[in-house]
């Protein structure tokens, strides 16, 4: 291998493990771990991926994450806390909170919800 | 007089009846690892009409009550009770699977005794066409054959039920072996009946009902409604005819009963059944309204014990069936039908009879089936575990506990399957599907040349 094929092959290393370290919540989800997770807890039958249901879309969910600069603690919090959220209607309800208390498992479901 | 057409007249089904009397009069018995006879006479070539694959899953406790329950069905309760459809909601593409899988998970409130390593869901092609006549059905799904219904056995002094569906507390303790008939059913509904589109067969599945906290003999013997109605349990019934719909005891009068059923407001019900039906190639024709009514006429099946005697009203002519009962160590080893004008008689109650002996619960009687209770046709064939299963419904019945279904109509359906032995909450259901005959819809009945 010449020098100049070597030097290249450094750099694009260096860039992919650059691009990798600085999103480390998308590189380490398991989302289909997570999907399953979110379905067995019954989350989607409020929480679509795209679409508005009973909740807000996962969609809006991570548009808004970000917007505000929140992470997955946040909705980590979100998803432990059985706290009140505010219906369309206006009524309120406790939200449903997740069957787990794994931290990992909580932990790729909330970077696979932000993910979206 | 319900409408029959010339391909289903008396004279076929006296035909039917003495082939089948031919057949077992030949000894032509299927051993339970054979395939169970039912031949389709519809005359279809199945390969050229498409097939819709349902999933079919396991519901367990999931009443009408328990839905519009804030504790239980938790973040849904008000949307049910608005009329919000099941699946606004439960929307996955692999949505009946995984409720299946929980709710027998053994862990679920929904299913406190799951039978262990039953599946939570079943898959079944369904196929549907159409011609002048009549609406063909054809199901397959893979299961056991389950051929049989529990039967009465005589204890030396008495004759009592020897065997039961698989949910039942004497079997649950291993008291009785588990024995039931494989059924195939299907709601209808024309547009008629108030959210059953949106919660189909949910509508009628009821607290008080058997196996759903079920109300005593003496709680029916005391209600007023339920005493009008003659009846003395609690079956499905439709929200429309209670003042309270999540409260059996409030029956509305036989006056407001029938002016519901003159409106069209009440759900079909067509059964196949494996033991009281396919042997005859009959299918029940019933209705839902204020109790799971059959429609009137005669049934494809009769009980087989007398009221006042307490013993049976038929038993096996020996002559034709080679004994004049069963023992418990031929349950599933040969087709122990009981059928007027082929293999029964009068029942003899001074034929000897000992310990252990057993006659079937149910005799079938083919060539007395008549009216509206006869209108539907049927025939199964279970072979290497796969059922197929056609049910013919006649096109435009004029019946009033019929829905008439017509070339251009769509209609609201709800499938239920009982396989392995089990009955009531132990059936795997539908969500609310819709069926076309010739038009646009979830399962579309082809016109035939």
């Amino acid at each position: 291998m010449s020098q100049q094929a070597k030097r290249s092959l450094l750099i694009a290393f260096v860039a992919f493990a650059g691009l990798y370290l600085s999103m480390p919540a998308l590189a380490q989800v398991d989302a289909e771990a997570a999907e399953n997770v979110f379905k067995d807890n019954d989350c989607h039958k409020c929480h679509h991926a795209t679409k508005a249901k009973k909740g807000p879309s996962l969609k809006k969910i991570a548009a808004k994450y970000k917007e505000k600069k929140l992470d997955e603690k946040e909705a980590i919090k979100h998803m432990t806390a059985g706290q009140k959220v505010k219906l369309d209607d206006g009524k309120e309800e406790d939200h449903k909170i997740i069957d787990t208390k794994d931290a990992k498992v909580q932990t790729n479901v909330a970077r696979w919800m932000l993910s979206h | 007089m319900g409408q029959r057409t010339a391909s289903f007249s008396d004279l076929k089904v006296k035909i039917l009846a003495a082939t089948v009397a031919a057949a077992v009069a030949a000894g032509l018995v299927a051993c339970a690892g054979g395939p169970t006879r039912g031949t389709d006479t519809s005359g279809i070539d199945w390969s050229k009409v498409p097939a819709t694959k349902l999933v079919l899953f396991y519901p367990g406790k999931s009443s009408y009550e328990w839905l519009r329950d804030p504790a239980a069905h938790k973040g849904a309760a008000s949307e049910t009770a608005r009329g919000d459809s099941c699946v606004s909601c439960h929307d996955d593409a692999k949505e009946e699977q995984r409720q299946g899988a929980k709710i027998l998970s053994g862990k679920h409130p929904l299913e406190p005794i799951a039978p262990p390593g039953k599946p939570g869901h079943v898959d079944v092609a369904v196929q549907a066409a159409f011609d002048d006549k009549n609406v063909y059905l054809r199901y397959q799904w893979k299961g056991s054959n389950d051929i049989e219904y529990p039967y009465y056995r005589f204890d030396g002094k008495e004759w009592k039920v020897y065997g039961g569906p698989r949910l039942d507390k004497p079997v649950q303790e291993g008291m009785q072996p588990a024995i039931y008939e494989a059924r195939m059913s299907l709601m209808l509904d024309d547009g008629k009946v108030p959210m059953f589109k949106e919660q189909g067969c949910w509508l009628t599945c009821h607290e008080g009902e058997r196996d759903l906290n079920p109300a005593t003999t003496d709680q029916v013997k005391a209600n007023a409604a339920m005493q009008a109605y003659k009846k003395s349990d609690v079956r499905k019934y439709l929200p429309a005819s209670r003042s309270d719909p999540s409260d059996w005891k409030t029956g509305k009068s036989l006056d407001e009963i029938a002016k519901i059923k003159a409106a069209g407001g009440f759900a079909d019900l067509i059964q196949w059944r494996a033991h009281r039906t396919n042997p005859v190639g009959g299918t029940d024709d019933g209705y839902v309204l204020e109790w799971r009514n059959f429609d009137a006429g005669k049934n494809h099946f009769a009980s087989n014990l007398n009221a006042t005697t307490k013993q049976p009203n038929f038993m096996f002519d020996a002559a034709k069936f080679g004994t004049k009962a069963v023992s418990a160590d031929q349950v599933r080893t040969k087709d122990n039908f009981l059928i007027k004008g082929a293999n029964a008689v009068p029942f003899d109650p001074n034929a000897g009879w000992k310990a252990g002996d057993m006659l079937p619960r149910y005799v079938l009687q083919p060539a007395d089936a008549s009216g509206s209770a006869a209108d539907n046709k049927g025939y199964g064939m279970w072979k290497d575990s796969l059922w197929t299963v056609v049910v013919v419904r006649p096109l435009n019945l004029a019946n009033p506990d019929d829905k008439a279904l017509k070339p251009g109509g769509v209609y609201n359906v709800g499938f239920a399957l009982h396989s392995d032995n089990i009955t009531t909450r132990g059936h795997y259901v539908s969500y609310t599907k819709t069926l076309g005959i010739g038009a646009k819809a979830d399962i579309v009945a082809v016109k035939q040349p």
